[in-house]
């Protein structure tokens, strides 16, 4: 695909670029995994945003031991390591960190942040971990007082209308993922999941405008490719973070001839299901989106609306199975995962398997194994 | 006629006329746990080898929870409606439960089984076994409180709850197992939810927007209660239950005065049975509760007089940040390798470290979070660290043994920060230790000993050396 051959070089130089708007006076915002940051806000205050996306390599873990005991998931263990090592080409290059604090895991590097690198400028507001119009408040509180930090750290002003055309831009970047997301529901088109995760973390980073062009060329070159679905079960594949250098389970399904036809992950792949309103009061709309609408995470209580996302996922994309991807010591998910196959065996009627990583390269041979049997026992 | 368990339970502060009136609810409670002769015999020699049963007052605390327990185990069928509620507790909603209806039952039913099954019959392991087989396994750093809720409700020796309040407050895990019991017994459950987003270096100061969020979730849990438990909040509930759990909250302050002595009068093996009393019982409990202390303060002022006390004088002072719920041996190897323990973190909210509420309010929910909001709990670690930090004039310590909970993520945060702001800001040795406070089968006092006699070892060397500068 030319879209994603593109993708790969304008990443390739997208630090060289961003240092050189930085150079030239332009803030680069960086914020934590979790879709909970509306980056129009960023956009809106000219600044480039950025998010801290990368994970899977198990040396991180260990150099995360300096700040941090083991027990929190490696993800977020990955993200100290990054943060304090000095050598991180995003995180060097963030001039303000923002992070939404949502689970216990992701307070952790907010700690360390503050105590281990004052010299960092950061921003920390709290994700409630229920839905009513009280948690609604509370959030829109929150981003409320990052409208003005940005507002007072930029220097410019997020006056209605700057907002309202980051909020569009946003909008035609989710709305496109959407599309490319539910072709792969019509059973027509082939989409490599691993093509979709590319997408998605490639998003994250890229400039917003250029994303939105790939986007679109991605799509126009799917639908004239005559991509005919693959043989092999399709797959539905869940966690709460699937991180880019994190791709050995999603490579593994592959090789073992299982399709991953629809995702859903809280981290590092972009919630794209709703888009944001774009009339009345803007800040309100966003945190309607950002918070109200979207499908909570596992760590959200009751976690209920997402596994029942979940089934109507599994149902909607005529899945033949679900892969959960667990990550170590990632708890709320853990819980969800032993009562949840018998909510998904009654309701959609397939079975659900649980894979855990703690990024460990060992852990590819068990992995491959477990992940053959399952998709054996599943193929129709 | 006497029973069996007669002699244990005078051992652990019974009269002989609350044995006789209540010898039926015993008998029924031992029968649910499955504890016969042979487990009083053990629990016998358990109890006399590991508490300091010299103390009456210590005796009557064990008693108080053997009382919780048998209220707990017999609840549902005396036709109780029951609620459970989280941990750390926020004890305000549930006391206001409790002081609203005699027929609501409103506890911390994993600490009374860590401080009954654990500190008295030392027979803990098949909860927590039954707690891993019901979705909490082993090998994932879960919380082993939780693994004794879920194990004792899977065992069906505590009741399945009609009510649950959930700790969201703090704890990610605490609320999702919650969630697990509502999947396999359809328990409502309200969440209490909370956001701990301080950033770092912020507490003491706090926003207001979180006290009013906190403070209106705990409204509607309230709501929800009534809701669900067909009560009505009687108007002075907060009141009576303020009231009711003041003479506790007294007399721990009371306590922590006492514990400034050297020798230091009691071990903290039983000040953690009253520490997590205050936290675990809104009813039999906590009243026995405050007899008992009554009862041990004296008799701790009385030692404190006589310069008695449980370790040396002139014992290196070290702040801990609580015992062994349910394994009194993990405790003691502190005092065990010479230390004295004179303060907890528990302990340091209560008496040490003072942290006024800040603003007014006028429903429960908000005077509950703000009250909440002024100890170290609920903001970044670093509000849990200063209370550390300024327990050091206080206490007169030494050093810290600054435990983390590697099961308990909001706990576990604290790991490698407290070791290096504490020896940046006091100047005094900290042992950083990593335990499971609630479950001693992996985390068990042997594996703990070496670190701590040898930091021992080398807080007394340099109590030495301290005194030879000081004398030259
Ligand atoms: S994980 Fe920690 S905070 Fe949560 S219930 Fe267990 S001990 Fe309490």
């Amino acid at each position: 695909m030319d879209a994603l051959l593109k993708l790969d070089t304008h990443l390739e130089n997208r630090h060289a670029q961003l240092k050189a708007l930085k150079d030239h006076g332009r803030k680069i915002i960086g914020f934590t995994a979790g879709g909970y940051f509306p980056e129009e806000l960023a956009l809106a205050c000219d600044a480039e945003a950025i998010c801290f996306i990368e994970a899977g390599n198990n040396t991180a873990l260990m150099n995360a031991g300096g700040y941090t005991c083991r027990w929190f998931d490696p993800f977020w263990r990955s993200q100290i390591a990054y943060l304090t090592s000095g050598k991180d080409p995003y995180y060097n290059i963030a001039d303000l960190i923002v992070v939404p604090v949502t689970d216990n895991h992701v307070r952790n590097f907010s700690n360390v942040l503050g105590y281990f690198t004052p010299e960092k400028e950061s921003f920390v507001f709290g994700v409630p971990h229920v839905k009513d119009k009280i948690a609604l408040d509370y959030y829109l509180k929150g981003i409320t007082r990052l409208r003005n930090r940005l507002e007072e750290f930029t220097g410019k002003e997020i006056t209605d209308a700057r907002l309202k055309q980051s909020i569009d831009l946003c909008n035609r970047e989710r709305e496109l993922f959407r599309q490319i997301s539910l072709l792969r529901k019509s059973g027509e088109y082939f989409i490599q999941g691993r093509d979709f995760i590319k997408l998605n973390h490639g998003s994250y980073l890229a400039d917003k405008e250029f994303m939105i062009d790939i986007l679109e060329m991605y799509l126009r070159e799917i639908k004239e490719t005559a991509c005919h679905p693959k043989g092999g079960p399709s797959l539905l594949l869940t966690g709460s973070t699937l991180a880019h250098g994190d791709s050995k389970v999603m490579d593994i399904i592959e090789e073992c001839g299982g399709n991953t036809v629809v995702e859903e992950f809280a981290e590092c792949i972009r919630p794209y299901h709703e888009t944001v309103d774009t009339e009345g009061n803007l800040m309100k709309n966003l945190a309607e989106s950002y918070f109200m609408k979207r499908v909570c995470p596992g760590w959200f209580r009751p976690g209920t609306e997402r596994l029942n996302l979940l089934i109507k996922l599994a149902k909607e994309y005529n899945v033949d199975g679900l892969i959960w991807y667990q990550l170590m010591f990632r708890e709320s998910y853990k819980v969800e995962s032993f009562f949840f196959p018998q909510m998904l065996k009654k309701e959609a009627g397939i079975p659900m398997f649980v894979v855990e990583s703690e990024y460990d390269a060992m852990e590819a041979g068990p992995m491959r194994t477990r992940i053959e049997t399952f998709i054996e026992t599943i193929k129709r | 006629m006497k029973g069996y368990y007669d002699d244990l339970f005078r051992l652990c502060g019974f009269e002989d006329e609350e044995i006789n009136s209540e010898r039926s609810r015993i008998k029924a409670t031992l029968e649910k746990l499955e504890l016969g002769p042979e487990d009083m015999e053990r629990a016998d020699a358990w109890v006399r080898e590991y508490h300091d049963i010299s103390l009456a007052g210590v005796r009557k605390l064990l008693g108080a929870w053997l009382k919780e327990l048998i209220d707990l185990v017999l609840a549902k069928e005396e036709g109780k409606k029951i609620v459970y509620f989280g941990f750390p507790a926020i004890l305000g909603p549930g006391l206001m439960l409790s002081a609203s209806s005699k027929d609501v039952f409103v506890s911390a039913p994993d600490m009374v089984l860590d401080h009954t099954m654990g500190q008295i019959f030392n027979k803990l392991t098949p909860i927590l076994e039954a707690g891993e087989a019901n979705g909490l396994p082993p090998g994932h750093a879960m919380c082993s409180l939780w693994q004794a809720k879920v194990g004792g409700v899977a065992k069906g020796i505590i009741p399945v709850p009609d009510f649950a309040l959930a700790s969201s407050y703090y704890c990610d895990m605490g609320s999702k197992a919650d969630d697990l019991v509502t999947a396999l017994y359809g328990t409502p459950i309200a969440y209490i939810d909370g956001i701990m987003d301080s950033k770092w270096g912020e507490f003491p100061g706090f926003l207001p927007d979180r006290v009013e969020y906190l403070g209106a979730q705990i409204n509607q849990a309230l709501k929800m209660g009534e809701e669900a438990l067909g009560i009505k909040i009687a108007p002075d509930a907060w009141e009576i239950s303020r009231e009711s759990s003041r003479p506790f909250r007294d007399n721990l302050v009371r306590l922590v005065d006492l514990m400034k002595a050297d020798p230091v009068p009691v071990s903290i093996v039983e000040l953690e049975l009253l520490e997590a009393l205050s936290g675990s019982s809104t009813g039999r409990g906590i009243r026995e509760g405050v007899k008992a202390m009554d009862i041990l303060v004296k008799e701790l002022d009385k030692r404190v007089r006589a310069g008695v006390g449980v370790t040396e004088k002139g014992a290196p002072r070290v702040m801990v940040r609580l015992g062994h719920t349910s394994d009194p041996r993990v405790t003691r190897v502190i005092e065990d390798a010479g230390l004295a323990v004179p303060l907890t973190f528990i302990l340091g909210s209560f008496g040490g470290v003072r942290v006024e509420p800040k603003g007014a309010y006028n429903t429960p929910g908000e005077i509950i979070a703000n009250y909440e909001m002024t100890g170290g709990y609920y903001h970044g670690t670093d509000a849990q660290i200063q209370f550390y930090e300024k327990a050091t004039q206080i206490m007169n310590l030494d050093g810290f043994i600054a435990q983390y909970l590697y099961n308990c993520r909001p706990v576990a945060t604290i790991s490698h920060a407290q070791r290096r702001y504490l020896e940046e800001k006091t100047g005094l040795p900290v042992l950083s230790l990593e335990i499971d406070n609630f479950d001693s089968r992996t985390h068990s006092a042997d594996s703990l000993r070496t670190k701590v006699e040898t930091f021992a070892e080398m807080l007394r060397a340099r109590k030495r050396s301290a005194s030879q500068i000081d004398f030259i």
